[in-house]
């Protein structure tokens, strides 16, 4: 009995902690969206506010009519979702071809996998682009759906993910006569789902907020995506604070939607097969 | 793990498992990087064409005092937020993967939403916490009859406060990674420990860290890798000031290539970084078959 | 081994093909045709709703020519000109950009002359000289089209001002900054909330509007070489340096990158030297207390420094005759005059007359102080080897601020930078 309440009351504490935390990391986060609904007079006035003196949705009516941004918002979707999709299946092969089997040249791919995740984009953008002009693909979304789907990262978290399952999994699907490919899918698959979550996840956020391959890719302005045309507000000489505040606070509701959806489509389920696993 | 002979039909197979990644990865990333990094040898600007110049690209960086200084910060700023980074994450995943905390998905959910944020909103989220005059923070102090702090315009203070910043953006995102890797635990182990009459500190060190150690090698090594290539978020909350105080490799990078128009330079630079990055992971490597792999 | 000699092989090869791409293509027969349909391709950045307000007043000039379309894209300003290098180097350049005076002294090689597509002597006497002088290219060609223009002066928070009894308006009549330095403690000590007097933008430009009129400068006379250490420049540095000491200026801006219009907002400071797009920002949102703009101080002489934007086409793009045709329409008196009207700048022709809708007494109190500036300032500005060394050198200006290095060093390290790009 005294033992559980010591769980609870360890519970207590831990939860309370935990919230505490939490307060601190959303403030900067609700300031930002709180000043979206304050009028421009209001952004840096002093005595400072926490809650807006007068709300106002001027921000957003102003910045929604402003350029297409259903149209940015739809590039922005597609180009995500794509990608994922592409990310998703292709970094999960390459992990599982780097973890599970031992073939010459493994260390070779992985090692330089890793090294171009060490290269400053910035001194490749030129050569990047003049590479995408030759093969066509400026100015297409598929420009910014491609390249980036072949993350180093991803495959490195699959990759180390699937050093954890064990060998004999993969031995005992291929004694019953399992091909490759189908140990691949009907075992190894279901055993990486929790990977399989973690990088749509990640991949989903990093194309919704990729500005660097769109900044390269597309020069036509209707398929600009939501990053570059929230961008443009901070100019040369002013910061046009009102859209700004106002479309992020816009841009940021889906990914965490997509984060929610698949927190409990995936992970919930998950614990209990990996503890079979 | 498996392989194939020479010659056999399945030979190929892992390769297969490659191509796709292999041939997106060598078209849009590996040939216009060695395109791009080549130019460290030259003398190249933009609209000009290159000039070779052998190696003085990197003489003249061995004694550029402001890369020396850059290098350092990079240093400073890497180290002090990967150790951190990890230490916070790991917190957050052991508190929130256990069932212990009521509310888990939720708070999950919170910690990972700062890096959701594209890197413009967290610079203008924390300039309007840590400004000077116009930050919250100080502003509260001094209506509390104290005094300003210096966040963000005095050096050592500058460095520590874009070092909170970077895990209060990133801490949510390792976290995530650390569940999953808690996740692929058996559950068996952790029973057996407590039917042993284990403590929650001696399972902590012989199952749990043990057996997290591929994933604590992915996050050291991802955290290093982006800490060292750290830009927009100090661009955007101090423009790597003051002075020099919070000013990184890449920053340098990047005005070298753009503002001075001086793109083979910038790419010795970037090789170097490149270099930094790669003796860190080395040792990550090294350190984790050291005590990992019993 | 095989591999490895392989990787080396091919890896040469992938240099040399770039080696190759890198020189600038020749320009592409331009069609002569003008009747064809034609998409002009335009690059543009926003600081407020430019954009919107460009395509606006273009609107009967595209009705007029229905053989034209407009392919507009916004790309971020802190991306802009990585942008244009990207699509320049890359063989596609844009057939017409807005440019900042920055990117243009940037990016002059490329830009297209205008001569052989209009009649430049005629374009060289409808300009303002000192916006004039950013369109010239290294071979004294013109290469790019003012739509308006920029000035710094100084705004400053007259509530505060008459708080403490002084009649700004007069007083700002004619005055030296020692004349600014008492007047302005007084309006500290009679405002309790005001800290500061004066917030000078953390950019080198704005830096110099003091410089110069310190009699300071940053190259030598022939424009040949840096000259950053000359009396000018260190006594302006000194004072600099002595105002952030005695919190005259607050640290936080050049120290800490805090944005100067937000604390003038804020009340915080008394001065702002800033340039003439504050007046849209202010008028916009200041809402409890009174604001304007006087004449600046001067020191040992008056000076501001001009900038504002051009349209530039540049050599190698698709449309170059329709490009020029359609600069020249934008940059006319009718359309600027529409433009910067709506867009609240200053105009970049000798025969502007603009009927703003507001705040005119500030508009010409900026347009004053282009009036006195010296020509070496849009000189200066438009070298492109001084406009490499300009990060640097507010690097070290801040370096001597935190008292990092002493002033000698801190110019003579400008010099010694700038050299580099002077060969």
């Amino acid at each position: 009995m005294s033992n559980k309440n010591a769980l609870a009351s360890k519970s207590c504490i831990s939860t309370t902690i935990i919230a505490l935390l939490a307060i601190i990391t959303l403030f900067p986060i609700v300031w930002v969206a709180l000043s979206s609904f304050k009028p421009q007079s209001e952004l840096f006035q002093v005595p400072m506010r926490f809650l807006p003196a007068h709300w106002t949705l001027e921000n957003y009516i102003e910045s929604l009519g402003r350029g297409d941004f259903p149209r940015y918002f739809a590039n922005t979707a597609i180009v995500s979702v794509t990608s994922t999709v592409i990310a998703v299946v292709i970094n999960i092969m390459a992990g599982y071809a780097l973890a599970k089997y031992e073939f010459p040249g493994r260390r070779f791919c992985f090692t330089v996998m890793l090294a171009t995740l060490m290269i400053p984009l910035q001194v490749i953008m030129i050569p990047i682009f003049l590479q995408l002009k030759r093969l066509g693909m400026l100015n297409s979304l598929w420009g910014i759906i491609i390249p980036p789907a072949a993350t180093p990262t991803g495959v490195f978290l699959a990759r180390q993910y699937m050093t954890t399952i064990p060998d004999s999994l993969v031995e005992a699907s291929r004694i019953d006569g399992g091909g490759e490919f189908f140990t691949f899918r009907r075992i190894i698959v279901p055993i990486a789902k929790p990977i399989i979550a973690t990088i749509a996840i990640f991949s989903f956020m990093w194309r919704w907020n990729d500005y660097l391959w769109p900044l390269i890719v597309i020069s036509k302005q209707d398929r600009q995506t939501l990053q570059q045309a929230l961008a443009t507000f901070v100019g040369q000489l002013q910061i046009n604070w009102s859209d700004l505040l106002a479309m992020t606070t816009i841009t940021i509701i889906p990914v965490i939607a997509v984060f929610l959806a698949f927190q409990n489509f995936f992970m919930e389920g998950v614990t209990a097969g990996a503890v079979k696993g | 793990m498996t392989q194939f002979k020479k010659g056999s039909k399945e030979f190929w197979i892992p390769y297969l498992f490659l191509l796709p990644n292999l041939l997106i990865f060598a078209c849009f990333v590996i040939v216009p990087a060695v395109q791009g990094l080549a130019m460290a040898c030259t003398d190249w600007s933009v609209f000009s064409a290159p000039r070779f110049v052998g190696l003085s690209n990197f003489v003249e960086l061995s004694r550029d005092e402001v890369f020396w200084t850059t290098f350092r910060n990079t240093i400073v700023y890497s180290v002090l937020t990967v150790v951190c980074l990890i230490a916070v994450s790991l917190l957050l995943a052991l508190l929130l993967s256990k069932g212990s905390v009521k509310g888990e998905h939720g708070f999950r959910a919170v910690f990972y939403i700062p890096s959701l944020l594209s890197m413009i909103t967290v610079g203008i989220a924390w300039r309007f916490i840590l400004g000077d005059e116009m930050g919250v923070v100080n502003y509260v102090l001094r209506q509390w009859g104290g005094e300003g702090v210096h966040w963000l315009t005095t050096g050592n203070l500058a460095m520590s406060s874009i070092i909170v910043v970077s895990i209060w953006t990133y801490a949510g995102y390792y976290m995530l990674i650390f569940i999953s890797g808690l996740q692929a635990i058996p559950g068996e182990l952790y029973e057996a420990a407590r039917v042993d009459g284990a403590g929650p500190w001696y399972t902590f060190r012989k199952i749990t860290l043990p057996m997290l150690s591929p994933t604590t090698l992915v996050v050291s090594i991802l955290a290093t890798i982006s800490a060292f290539k750290a830009y927009e978020l100090i661009l955007t909350m101090t423009k790597g000031g003051p002075g020099y105080a919070t000013k990184l490799i890449v920053q340098q990078v990047y005005e070298s290539a753009f503002l001075e128009d001086r793109m083979g330079y910038a790419s010795a630079m970037a090789i170097v970084l490149m270099l930094m990055i790669g003796a860190f992971t080395l040792v990550q490597f090294k350190i984790s078959k050291g005590d990992g792999e019993q | 081994m095989r591999r490895v000699l392989a990787v080396l092989v091919s890896a040469l090869v992938m240099a040399a093909s770039l080696f190759a791409n890198g020189g600038s293509e020749a320009p592409k027969a331009s069609g002569s045709g003008t009747q064809k349909d034609v998409t002009l391709s335009v690059l543009w950045f926003n600081d407020g709703d430019e954009s919107e307000v460009f395509k606006a007043t273009m609107q009967d000039y595209l009705a007029q020519h229905p053989n034209i379309k407009l392919d507009m894209q916004i790309v971020a300003y802190s991306d802009y000109q990585q942008k244009l290098k990207m699509l320049i180097s890359g063989g596609n350049p844009p057939d017409v950009a807005r440019m900042s005076t920055g990117d243009l002294v940037a990016l002059i090689d490329t830009a297209l002359p205008l001569d052989g597509y209009t009649d430049v002597g005629k374009v060289k006497e409808e300009f303002m000289p000192s916006m004039l002088a950013y369109a010239y290219n290294r071979e004294g060609k013109v290469v790019a089209l003012p739509t308006e223009a920029t000035a710094n002066g100084m705004l400053v928070n007259k509530t505060a001002f008459k708080n403490a009894g002084i009649d700004i308006d007069a007083v700002s009549k004619s005055w030296t900054w020692a004349d600014w330095e008492k007047v302005v403690k007084q309006v500290i000590a009679a405002n309790p909330e005001m800290k500061y007097g004066l917030a000078v933008d953390f950019t080198p430009h704005r830096f110099s509007t003091i410089l110069y009129q310190n009699g300071g400068h940053w190259l030598n006379a022939d424009q040949t070489g840096m000259e950053f250490d000359n009396p000018g420049s260190v006594k302006m540095l000194q004072w600099f340096k002595r105002m952030h000491d005695e919190n005259l200026i607050p640290k936080s801006v050049w120290l800490g990158s805090e944005n100067p219009a937000e604390l003038f907002q804020a009340g915080l400071v008394a001065c702002h030297i800033g340039g003439s797009w504050n007046v849209n920002t202010y008028s916009k949102n200041i809402a409890n207390f009174d604001w304007g703009c006087v004449r600046m101080p001067k020191a040992d002489i008056r000076s501001s420094v001009p900038g504002g934007k051009l349209l530039a086409s540049f050599k190698g793009c698709a449309h170059p005759q329709e490009a020029v045709d359609f600069m020249l329409a934008a940059a006319d008196k009718q359309h600027s005059e529409a433009y910067d009207k709506a867009t609240k700048n200053l105009g970049a022709r000798n025969d502007s007359s603009i009927a703003y809708d507001s705040n005119t007494e500030d508009f010409a109190v900026f347009t004053d102080e282009l009036k006195v500036t010296p020509a070496v300032t849009a000189n200066e500005w438009k070298n492109p080897n001084f406009a490499k060394v300009a990060t640097y050198a507010k690097e070290q200006i801040v370096q001597y601020l935190l008292g990092n290095i002493d002033v000698q060093t801190c110019v003579a390290n400008v010099d010694k930078r700038g050299a580099q790009y002077f060969k």
